[in-house]
């Protein structure tokens, strides 16, 4: 029996070329959607993850940088600097908000730097000024690319002009990409003079940082203080939060879509075969078996699919990188599992699309004309 | 030869449905993406558009409505009722906050409104009129359990959920409603009360202009007129947002939606292939007939194309279907399935992919021996 169902499986070795082909594609669809939400997701934490600092602070009831606004008195730069255990403390301005060039809008994080003072500034350099003066701006590679920006080019946050006047790489994403600007001239465009956003904390080596966020609270009035991890977990959340309910259906879309396309090739496999089948079952081979046969070539081809599916997506994370640098894309353990899942549950209601077919075939069949 | 495939597609009803009900299948998912790029840009043009007012005024140089930070000066609202041709203003603030319940988060926007610029449509209780309260969006509410009565705690300041919006989010995020003393209240009452001058108090004024002013005539004096201040006509607003939208989602959507018309080509091969292997016998006949290969490709093709006209009304009911699904289990989605653009544009794309796919067993049916006629 098992024989005959690899037999069948590669009679029509197109045909199930263009299935397998097909079935992976309902699930690369899925595990592209996935990919993307968990690519902008990371890219959403890359600021707060990239700078290393070990706490964060900001406004008493916020916890997150994405989406969030949040302001601080400066005088509170010092109380957090007197914590015990704190090294250095790096403020930063911060505003979500679009930015133009060329009569194009895009998402920003906008942060506002102290001059010269690079600590929470682009972590990868990509040409021109490494850090942001007076009225000019550092912008993320690939949206300069996309913009037609080169150096000196005008970008426009919040209303004001700011020239261009170099490029940070890995600062992109198509949610938020970072752009980096002083800390005056973001504070006189946001009208906030006298404020800081969040404040990037550097521990003395050897300090537990959540220790020190718990001090800092307790010393500093009205301020939140998370670890580096808490503070990137929020926002991380939030954003696949943002995205959990349209993966979910997605992957119930892509699956139903597989389970159709599955569902056909094995039950074109049965129709073709009836005469086959009838000679089986005169010869004593149960429904039974002939079931476990179809069952065997829906998860055969279910199998397939997945893996040509995760070799798509292997294959599309740097080609989308190379190709398409504004789309972040990302593949995950989750996603996988919850992709395989998938496949093996499409394989098993595939399976059952032809079970009419097979126990309507009469043995009898078998010694007609 | 269409007769024939006709007939063969009645003398097999269960492959043939289930044929139709995969293209089908494909058709709909590709709408409901479709309709959902469609719809995420109705809803940004609608955050603006619901506002009101004939002229937006906003901070000089800002020309988006969401996702961007807009602070005008107290003084402003004054100068702009001072020019002739103003009948009438409306002060709005706009300010992002996240709500959290337990381990969930969720990014809101919060607008705050005087008399007019709130909430379009609401599903129950009212709008918010007394101090403390706060309409919020379906979006919101389904999610967290929320209905009017109950409280809704943001940086520690409680609210009372006055209403229940419909339709009101935009960009996965939805929206809340309070009126200017709750904000006022908000800053003092709450944490935010010792930074409180970095917070916005009037983000926008939706300008009313007297009967027989042209508002974009209007929207060009206030921009010459006020200092810091620049008027826009809502319908550009809505345009500059709905640009923003293109730049987020278009270029993810559209390699969703080229890799969703790969796999409905490769599905209508995969259909076609099984339907020329399993009638090898009947075309071998028929090129005993004397039917040309030319022929029967065209009868195949032909096929294909007609298995993908069906496939479209029950394509675009299971888009329906799946829309209002979606819809239900997050209300911070609208697909606009129904979207004529997209609509055509996928009825089209359906047919040209049957034509591809149809041409997949091309090689198979030119080598088609009339001699398979006769062999058993």
């Amino acid at each position: 029996m098992l024989n005959w169902t690899l037999r069948e499986l590669i009679s029509a070795p197109q045909q199930l070329l263009a299935s397998v082909a097909a079935v992976a594609g309902a699930f690369a669809l899925v595990l592209f959607f996935e990919g993307i939400f968990a690519g902008e997701s990371e890219q959403i934490v890359a600021l707060i993850e990239r700078t290393e600092g070990d706490v964060w602070v900001m406004q008493k009831g916020v916890g997150n940088m994405h989406m969030a606004t949040s302001f601080v008195s400066d005088w509170k730069i010092d109380a957090v600097a007197d914590v015990e255990g704190v090294e250095k403390v790096t403020p930063i301005l911060y505003l979500n908000s679009a930015i133009e060039a060329g009569g194009r809008s895009w998402f920003s994080f906008v942060v506002g730097l102290e001059a010269g003072d690079g600590r929470a500034g682009p972590w990868k350099h990509a040409g021109g000024a490494p850090l942001p003066g007076p009225g000019t701006a550092i912008v993320p590679d690939i949206f300069a690319a996309d913009a037609g920006l080169a150096i000196g080019g005008t970008v426009r946050i919040a209303g004001r002009d700011f020239a261009v006047a170099g490029f940070s790489a890995d600062t992109f994403s198509m949610a938020n990409s970072i752009t980096y600007v002083t800390m005056s001239d973001l504070a006189d465009t946001m009208s906030s003079i006298g404020s800081v956003s969040y404040m990037l904390v550097d521990a003395t080596p050897g300090v537990d940082p959540a220790a020190l966020a718990g001090r800092i609270m307790d010393q500093v009035e009205n301020v939140n203080a998370l670890t580096r991890a808490e503070f990137s977990a929020r926002d991380y959340s939030i954003a696949v939060q943002m995205g959990l309910e349209i993966v979910w259906i997605m992957t119930l879309i892509g699956g139903a879509l597989a389970v159709l396309l599955t569902g056909f090739i094995v039950y074109s496999h049965i129709s073709e075969r009836e005469r086959e089948l009838a000679v089986m079952k005169a010869l004593g081979v149960r429904n039974r078996a002939i079931y476990a046969s179809t069952m065997l070539q829906a998860l055969a081809i279910g199998a397939m699919a997945f893996l040509l599916a995760v070799a798509l997506m292997t294959a599309a994370v740097p080609l989308t990188e190379w190709l398409m640098p504004k789309v972040s894309l990302a593949m995950t353990g989750a996603a996988l599992i919850r992709t395989g899942v998938t496949a093996l549950i499409v394989s098993l209601v595939a399976s059952i699309i032809p079970v009419r077919r097979v126990l309507s075939v009469d043995p009898v069949t078998a010694f007609q004309q | 030869m269409i007769r024939l495939a006709w007939k063969n597609a009645l003398l097999r009803p269960g492959r043939t449905v289930l044929i139709v009900l995969s293209v089908a299948a494909v058709l709909a998912e590709i709408l409901v993406l479709e309709g959902f790029l469609a719809g995420s840009y109705t809803q940004l043009r609608q955050a603006v558009l619901r506002r009101g007012g004939d002229v937006m005024v906003a901070q000089a140089g800002v020309t988006n409505f969401l996702a961007t930070r807009s602070i005008l000066p107290q003084q402003t609202r004054a100068a702009v009722e001072a020019i002739p041709g103003v009948s009438g203003t409306h002060p709005l603030a706009a300010l992002a906050a996240i709500y959290e319940a337990g381990d969930l988060r969720t990014p809101i926007i919060v607008l705050v409104y005087d008399d007019a610029g709130g909430p379009a449509g609401i599903m129950s209780g009212r709008p918010p009129t007394e101090d403390g309260e706060i309409a919020v969006d379906h979006a919101l509410a389904e999610r967290y359990g929320l209905v009017p009565g109950d409280t809704l705690t943001l940086s520690d300041y409680d609210f009372t959920i006055s209403g229940i919006t419909r339709g009101e989010a935009a960009l996965f995020t939805p929206f809340a409603f309070m009126n200017f003393d709750t904000l006022i209240e908000f800053y003092f009452d709450s944490d935010v009360a010792s930074d409180i001058a970095a917070f916005p108090l009037l983000s926008f004024l939706a300008v009313d202009a007297a009967p027989g002013t042209d508002p974009a005539e209007l929207a060009e004096r206030i921009t010459a007129q006020v200092a810091d201040a620049q008027a826009i006509l809502p319908k550009d607003l809505a345009l500059n947002d709905e640009g923003l939208g293109r730049e987020l989602l278009g270029p993810i959507l559209n390699l969703l939606l080229g890799l969703s018309y790969g796999i409905g080509a490769m599905a209508i091969g995969m259909f076609t292939f099984a339907a020329v292997r399993s009638r090898r016998k009947t075309l071998g006949v028929l090129r005993a007939l004397g039917f040309t290969a030319r022929d029967i490709v065209t009868g195949i093709v032909a096929e294909a194309v007609a298995i993908a006209v069906a496939a479209i009304p029950p394509g675009l009911l299971l888009a329906i279907g799946l829309a209002a699904l979606i819809e239900w289990v997050a209300p911070v989605y609208l697909l606009q399935v129904m979207e004529p653009r997209a609509l055509l544009q996928t009825a089209l794309v359906a047919v040209v992919l049957a034509v591809l796919g149809a041409l997949a067993p091309l090689r198979m049916l030119m080598r088609l021996d009339p001699a398979t006629a006769f062999r058993e």
